[in-house]
């Protein structure tokens, strides 16, 4: 048996424990406010969420969100059951999962930050059987790529262990692979196997992903080490597991990829079988020098050398950080991640931890600080409407506007998730915002399962929405973290109460008795998800 | 507020006089063009070029075959080129025989081969590669692209939105720049913003609400001169898409999925007058490790298709003397096959130039097989760079000194001035 075979679970140290108690003790306080009275004495010193000091939070709970400028233009807030970390809750969930809805932003804040962030990272301890259970009442043939797609931007859309998804989507970008080269039609369900692999281990420790990841079938044909033989050698792998997963340019020579490339053979797949089998004879037994290591070496010296390489902690940290906080980040930004990568033996779920608790990721450099990619922007909308269809137009939506899942454009993954800026252009922009037509009106010919209208009147009913102010304002709470410029909600509400633009005689009703037309109602929501800061993560 | 943005072009030229306020990202195309002499930005005003990458690393040496070389059958036991097949150019050089379209070309004096194409101490990454094919930094750490570069210094004069035009979802690195904003799209039908069915007004009222979103979002704002950039060029480009596609009709038959597709955008916004300049295509898939054959086999023939109807197109539509196509690739490939019937990354390699401006003939000098460097690889003999100041000093109307930021000579596969 190899190491990554092994089963394997995160990390749950000291700090963990630590962070369980917290959160323990802050949901059982009695109002959400006192959440805000009482913060957690480590929280409260090392942050100063966006740019509002811990200090006047324990003024009450408005003054946090009312530093955010909302004070005055959202008195509702409260009656929401919002918190004080409303913004925070909203921005941490954005940026490890893939936005909530106000329920959720009402749980997770009632359990503080650092509890907000435990209960990410301890997913086991959350259910997912919900989830589970309708994505089998689909009956979905997973060896197609686009029920693949489907499959797992529902689980998206419906988990309650959004930042295993997250970190999924994450190692999907970087250890990536695509369903058009994974052995052809026969072998598309290795996708679902490297999938399921990188969730399972999604915070394990960085070695056994990478072993995990060069036994994988379907990398082993993307990047042909299958096809590498002993007198042979394939240097494609090779090379990409040192300048694209572990070292980064630079770090290596021409020299290093010929000895990688001998020292990881022997791995083949054959067929269409989705398991991988190490077959001995075909492993180069020939001495190899190799970053400074010479012998017999074998792939899991190859990989224990990486990951035990200081390059590699640097680039792997790099790569965490520009995807959950932002991008560019300095040195400073990275050491601490560093150092809790060598500290806890590479750990994925430690330094995903010293992560979210950073000062940085709760800074306001951080916040709205990276375009959404298109799978966040479809989920996120999709997940925060609630939407009650199939999801199987999802996967060609993520296509028009850039990001076809398990089908990355090349091995270096998606551009735009090292420069989310990448992702905006303006055909990916207007992909976006008639994605958003289709999902608030529904298919343009007739009803079917795939985009259903989006119920408002029933959001409203179920909300008491009895004014254009609180339409705009629900939606502001969440779909913002509750944080908008005045003059942003005022254009929202003036749309809201515009002049009647509408062919049909349909109408919605507020909570108030007063009816307006359904196209200045749903167009209302529209320019709020077409808005320039609803692009943003 | 468009027609003050006009009044500041004069010749195709941004005139900026002290004080003039504009909105934020014409300021910075202004910037740009600041950075070019004056001289240099001055572009005839009906050439278009039409970059075509090949995405993964082309092998150059089975697309432009040395099949008289006896090394090569040498080193490709199995991959080789046989000399039958080979689609003699003379001598020396075969096209492969995918490319039989483009050899039609060439008989009718309308393509150049330029071997041995490179530079100095070359990546063996793909994406260093990539990014000094395209920035010009031989670091690999540029930003902004060289054609970005050129073309920031044509915003938006005359309303035209097209000047460039990149295919796909993602705007190539060559084309991008701090000032000037790419429209990107992969057909033309989806390149529009629909309405809601129910506005009685055909969706006037909500776009102005929209643009109005994007016009009031901060300028200090995260992204904002992206997002400022990207709604109004659609909301300009759209417009005008909707009208070509109106009349745009096509009797050539482009190959079946994206790159044809690609191409036959291309041609519609030039048969259609939108101004195209530059045009960017992209064909991936050249990444051939293992099994290359049949794989390479396919793209030259997709590639060779695409651009003989996108030619053909043009030729119908009487715009073939103002378009001139060049292909490039971030690196050919190793000259010894591999052991998986493959070929790993390799060096320099042939650039194609396709056009009825462009004149035949093979310029440079293919690299030798027995003079290899320490990986195997062939020895450049052109520099890229002066490939492009050819084509930005002769047809682009351009100064390449100033867009490459150096004086690399030039090829004579086009007529100079």
């Amino acid at each position: 048996m190899t190491i990554h075979e092994e089963p394997t679970m995160p990390e749950h140290g000291k700090d963990s424990a630590l962070g369980k108690g917290v959160a323990s003790s802050q949901a059982q306080a009695p109002t959400p406010t006192s959440t805000v009275a009482q913060p957690h004495p480590r929280g409260m010193s090392r942050r100063k969420i966006f740019g509002i000091a811990a200090g006047v939070a324990s003024a009450g709970a408005a003054t946090v969100v009312g530093g955010l400028a909302l004070e005055k233009s959202l008195p509702s807030f409260a009656s929401h059951g919002a918190t004080a970390t409303t913004t925070q809750i909203g921005h941490l969930l954005r940026k490890a999962g893939f936005g909530a809805r106000p329920d959720e932003i009402t749980a997770y804040a009632s359990l503080g930050f650092d509890g907000a962030v435990d209960r990410l990272l301890n997913y086991q301890q959350v259910s997912d059987s919900e989830m589970e259970h309708r994505l089998s009442a689909l009956n979905l043939d997973l060896s197609k790529p686009q029920n693949q797609q489907r499959w797992w931007l529902l689980r998206m859309t419906w988990t309650q262990r959004p930042l295993l998804e997250k970190m999924t989507l994450f190692w999907h970008g970087l250890l990536t692979s695509s369903y058009r080269k994974v052995g052809g039609r026969k072998a598309y369900m290795r996708m679902m196997v490297q999938n399921q692999f990188l969730r399972e281990h999604a915070f394990d420790t960085f070695d056994n992903i990478l072993l995990g990841i060069t036994a994988d079938p379907a990398m082993l044909v993307y990047l042909d080490l299958t096809r590498s033989r002993k007198n042979a050698p394939n240097e494609n792998y090779a090379r990409e597991l040192m300048e694209l997963f572990t070292l980064g340019l630079g770090n290596y020579t021409q020299q290093d990829v010929y000895g990688a490339a001998a020292a990881l053979t022997g791995w083949h797949v054959q067929g269409s079988s989705p398991t991988a089998r190490f077959i001995e004879q075909d492993h180069s037994t020939l001495p190899k020098n190799y970053l400074g290591h010479t012998g017999n070496l074998g792939y899991k010296d190859v990989i224990n050398i990486l990951t035990n390489h200081a390059a590699t902690s640097w680039f792997i940290c790099r790569k965490l950080f520009s995807f959950f906080v932002y991008e560019k980040p300095s040195d400073d930004d990275l050491r601490p991640l560093v150092e809790t990568y060598t500290k806890s033996n590479h750990n994925m779920a430690a330094v995903m931890r010293t992560l979210l608790l950073s000062p940085q990721f709760s800074s306001p450099k951080a916040y709205r600080s990276r375009i959404k990619s298109p799978t966040e922007f479809v989920v996120g909308t999709y997940r925060a409407l609630n939407m009650p269809g199939d999801g199987s137009g999802l996967p060609a939506m993520t296509t028009v506007m850039g990001q076809e899942l398990l089908n990355p454009p090349n091995v270096a993954g998606w551009p735009g998730d090292k420069v989310s800026a990448l992702w905006l252009n303006s055909g990916t922009w207007m992909a976006r915002l008639n994605y958003l037509d289709l999902v608030l009106a529904g298919s343009p010919n007739g009803p079917n399962k795939a985009y259903q209208p989006t119920d408002l009147q029933g959001m409203i009913n179920a909300n008491h929405l009895d004014t254009p102010e609180r339409f705009v304002d629900y939606f502001v709470l969440y779909l913002f973290d509750g944080h908008l410029e005045q003059d942003r909600r005022t254009q929202f509400i003036d749309y809201f109460k515009g002049q009647e633009n509408s062919k049909s005689a349909t109408q919605i009703t507020l909570t108030s008795g007063k009816s307006y037309p359904l196209s200045r109602v749903r167009g209302t929501l529209y320019l709020m998800m077409a808005s320039p800061e609803y692009q943003l993560n | 507020m468009r027609l003050s943005r006009r009044a500041m072009l004069k010749d195709g030229m941004l005139v900026v006089s002290a004080g003039m306020v504009m909105p934020a990202i014409f300021s910075r195309g202004v910037a740009s063009a600041k950075a070019l002499s004056i001289e240099g930005t001055r572009v005839p005003s009906d050439r278009t070029l039409i970059v075509v990458q090949l995405a993964g690393g082309n092998d150059g040496l089975n697309t432009v075959v040395p099949y008289t070389d006896s090394l090569y059958y040498k080193l490709r036991p199995t991959l080789a080129i046989p000399q039958t097949k080979a689609l003699p150019l003379d001598n020396r050089l075969g096209l492969h025989p995918g490319l039989a379209a483009l050899k039609q070309l060439w008989d009718a004096g309308h393509m150049a081969v330029v071997e041995g194409v490179g530079y100095p101490n070359q990546s063996l990454s793909h994406f260093q590669a990539m990014d000094i094919w395209q920035t010009l930094n031989l670091s690999g750490n540029g930003s902004e692209g060289w054609l970005g570069k050129l073309v920031s210094g044509w915003v938006d004069q005359d309303g035209h939105p097209f000047k460039t035009l990149n295919i796909g979802t993602q705007t190539a690195l060559a084309l991008s720049s701090i000032g000037a904003q790419v429209p990107t799209l992969s057909n033309t039908q989806s390149y529009r913003l629909a309405p809601d069915p129910l506005d009685s007004d055909g969706g006037s009222g909500r776009l102005q609400a929209l643009m109005k979103l994007y016009n009031s979002y901060p300028k200090t704002s995260p992204y904002a001169a992206l997002l400022d950039a990207t709604a109004l060029n659609a909301q300009e480009g759209e417009r005008q898409l909707r009208q070509a596609d109106a009349q745009y009709l096509s009797t050539v038959t482009y190959p079946a999925g994206p790159f044809g597709a690609g191409l036959k955008v291309l041609a519609e916004a030039i048969v259609e007058g939108l101004g195209l300049r530059i045009g960017y295509v992209t064909l991936g898939g050249f990444d051939t490790h293992a099994n290359q054959q049949a794989t390479h086999d396919t793209l030259m023939k997709n590639l060779a298709d695409g651009l003989s109807a996108f030619y053909t197109d043009l030729v119908n539509h009487g715009k073939a003397d103002n378009v001139v196509i060049m292909t490039w690739s971030e690196f050919g490939r190793r000259v010894q096959q591999n052991g998986s019937l493959g070929t790993d990354h390799g060096t320099a390699a042939p650039m194609f130039i396709v056009g009825k401006p462009v004149h035949k003939g093979i310029f440079g000098e293919p690299p030798s097989l027995s003079n290899l460097d320490q990986t195997g690889n062939l020895k450049y003999t052109i520099d890229f760079r002066s490939v492009y100041a050819t084509i930005l000093d002769r047809w682009m109307g351009a100064s390449s000194k100033d867009v490459l930021g150096g004086v690399f000579g030039g090829q004579n596969f086009l007529a100079q001035g």
